[in-house]
């Protein structure tokens, strides 16, 4: 009896492994949670960047639920994704831009232009589609960072109450909408 | 020789890592402090860099926003939650012990414990004492004779 059970024991172990690195070949080591899951927005100041002297805080965005998304200009996969955001916004999604400026590096912007980024904005959101309601300018990223953010893009979930129910990290596509978006929107509505 | 040792000391000289220069602190302890916490916290976007060593933008807010609170006299421990509550345990290199990682504590332990515990069992088994009685020794020596006479013929 003892040496039956001795003899199946590495079948266990493979089949251990087996389990071990099956679950791996979908875990996405990229697809890291913001430690604000489930609590409210953290509280901010911030301003538009399309107007002048318009402010945005955590206060004001309350009353509806609306998608956070943090993008640039800079990046190629937020270039990507403003085509299905933009049908996502015409479905009757409230999305609310949070521009994550890349600024530090030389090679990338040079000093921080106004003028110049409110100009790259318009070209790029006319030829790829405009999605947001409006666009919160996030230049030194406090908010980001506030936020976990990492990079971009990033997509927060916030309901009525302002308590963020959903992070993605990454560009949304019908198949991200289908599966994580899409069941939570549901159950909100 | 005094040209030699020259040369050498440009060679040595080249490994300095200046990067620490670009920051001021007021006292000694916020220096090795700051250098510890940037060492210990992971960079979100290059995973496998702590954010001293990461170029990515956020590395560079984590360790400029490091710096503030240590200015501020925030303990080590403090700054660390700070980024957890932010940024998720994973910002941290010493994952805290809970369900789901309880396993990277608990499976080597029981490794070696089962390891240890398999070779004391054999040794076990292979001491135990040997029994040998007079009727063994006429046993043996019977069949060295039956042996002895099978091959004479």
């Amino acid at each position: 009896m003892n040496r039956k059970i001795l003899a199946l024991a590495p079948l266990l172990v493979f089949a251990f492994v087996c389990v071990f690195l099956y679950q791996g070949l979908f875990a996405n080591p990229r697809e890291i949670q913001t430690g604000r899951l489930g609590q409210e927005m953290p509280a901010f100041n911030l301003p538009d960047l399309m107007q002048d002297n318009k402010e945005w805080t955590n206060e004001s965005l309350k009353g509806e639920v609306y998608l956070l998304n943090v993008w640039g200009t800079w990046c190629p996969t937020c270039l990507v994704e403003l085509g299905y955001l933009t049908k996502l916004r015409e479905q009757g999604v409230k999305i609310i831009g949070l521009y994550y400026v890349q600024g530090y590096d030389a090679d990338f912007d040079g000093p921080f232009n106004m003028q110049s980024l409110r100009t790259e904005v318009t070209d790029m959101l006319q030829r790829a589609g405009d999605p947001y309601q409006f666009n919160i300018l996030d230049l030194h990223r406090t908010l980001s960072l506030d936020l976990g953010v990492s990079g971009a893009p990033e997509t927060f979930l916030v309901d009525k109450n302002g308590t963020i129910l959903l992070h993605h990290t990454g560009d949304i596509n019908p198949r991200v909408w289908r599966a994580k978006f899409a069941p939570i929107m549901q159950e909100l509505k | 020789m005094k040209w030699f040792l020259l040369t050498l000391s440009l060679f040595v000289s080249m490994g300095a890592f200046a990067e620490q220069d670009r920051y001021q602190f007021d006292n000694n302890k916020q220096a090795i402090l700051f250098e510890e916490l940037t060492k210990e916290l992971r960079c979100p976007k290059c995973q496998n860099q702590n954010i001293a060593d990461s170029d990515a933008v956020v590395a560079k807010d984590l360790r400029d926003k490091v710096l503030v609170l240590v200015k501020e006299g925030k303990s080590k421990d403090e700054v660390i939650d700070y980024m957890i509550d932010r940024f998720g345990y994973f910002v941290h290199y010493d994952p805290p012990v809970t369900p789901a990682t309880l396993v990277l504590w608990v499976l080597p332990v029981l490794i070696v414990i089962v390891g240890f515990g398999f070779i004391v069992i054999r040794q076990r088994k292979a001491s135990v004492k040997q029994t040998w009685s007079s009727d063994d020794e006429m046993l043996l020596a019977k069949l060295i004779e039956q042996n002895k006479r099978q091959e004479q013929s």
